[in-house]
């Protein structure tokens, strides 16, 4: 079965076919779908800077990030369910979005970049965790992830403009 | 002048033709717009639930709110500034539009409101108790989410 076949499988099933034809449902995803990725990006944002040097509400990096991670992974959940029911709605279209495939591949690497700093200076964090500013392997990671979050949001909205939709 | 014919005279000026004309200003306005709406939600998360008693109970109300109210503030300046662009590119979108209306007034109330009850938290760090916080906090997140909603939805109205 090719990914044509699926994609067009996917555009056909009676969810996709109800979000296209229910003027309220793309919207209401939609706003939901940002309000999740303000969640997400807003909180990120503040452990983020905190590794690369800026100061949080607290001092220790570790607390803050076990503060701060829950509400950052319920919004992204919330983010990729509405994310995949608009994707849903048009799934060829969207495959074939240049925008659309690069902000996964940029999603893909803020993951990687997540995992090399939870395997590396993360493990290190009780000889830095009050430190400001932090070694350089965590600055490292915050910036990058600032920068790979804003390109995210930069991608998705992109995607507003260039998909060609079809109904 | 009314708001229609002043939306009108907006619309033909050479700047908000040239920011239609030029097809990367918008979506480069709204995610400048988008981003710095996710620094108002952020900021205003943690402060909250912070005065809600949920989050960083071992942190003092006024140090919270001394480390988040300015970056509300400045995101709300970038947020008026980007959305005056928006406004000035499709001014009959947004000037005419209901929704858009509601969602400033709802700006304005939550902004207010915010300085009105944390504000005096700079000053007096440990005093949060005379006023209802939860309600005041959760009200206030409740706002800024169907600012968001408004948001989304002035481009559907």
């Amino acid at each position: 079965m090719s990914l044509d076949t699926i994609l067009q499988q996917i555009y056909d099933l009676p969810l996709s076919d109800s979000i296209r034809e229910n003027v309220n449902a793309f919207p209401l995803l939609e706003s939901l779908h940002v309000l999740a990725i303000t969640l997400v990006f807003g909180t990120i944002l503040i452990v983020d800077l905190r590794l690369v040097g800026v100061a949080a509400h607290r001092r220790s990096a570790d607390r803050l990030i076990r503060e701060m991670l829950p509400y950052t992974w319920v919004a992204f959940v919330v983010a990729v369910i509405t994310g995949v029911l608009m994707f849903a709605s048009n799934a060829p279209s969207y495959a074939a979005n240049l925008e659309f495939q690069l902000k996964l591949v940029t999603i893909v690497l803020a993951g990687v970049n997540m995992a090399i700093f939870h395997s590396t200076a993360h493990r290190r964090i009780a000889d830095w965790d009050l430190d400001l500013p932090p070694p350089a392997a965590a600055r490292i990671s915050g910036f990058l992830s600032l920068a790979l979050w804003t390109v995210v949001i930069v991608l998705g909205r992109w995607i507003g403009f260039t998909l060609a939709v079809v109904f | 002048m009314s708001i229609q014919s002043f939306g009108q005279w907006l619309y033909e000026t050479p700047l908000s033709t040239s920011f239609r004309e030029t097809s990367w200003v918008v979506p480069a306005v709204q995610s400048i717009h988008i981003l710095a709406i996710a620094v108002v939600i952020g900021s205003a998360l943690v402060s909250e639930l912070r005065l809600a008693g949920l989050i960083a109970t071992d942190e003092a109300p006024g140090n919270v709110v001394r480390r988040y109210l300015p970056w509300i503030s400045r995101a709300l300046l970038v947020l008026l500034a980007s959305g005056t662009l928006l406004v000035v590119a499709e001014p009959q979108r947004t000037l005419g539009n209901t929704v858009f209306w509601l969602k400033m007034a709802l700006v304005l109330g939550a902004f207010l409101t915010t300085l009105a009850f944390r504000r005096p938290l700079l000053t007096a760090p440990a005093g949060n108790g005379a006023v209802p916080a939860k309600a005041i906090a959760f009200g206030l997140l409740l706002v800024w989410v169907v600012v968001i909603f408004c948001g989304r939805f002035i481009a559907y109205t």
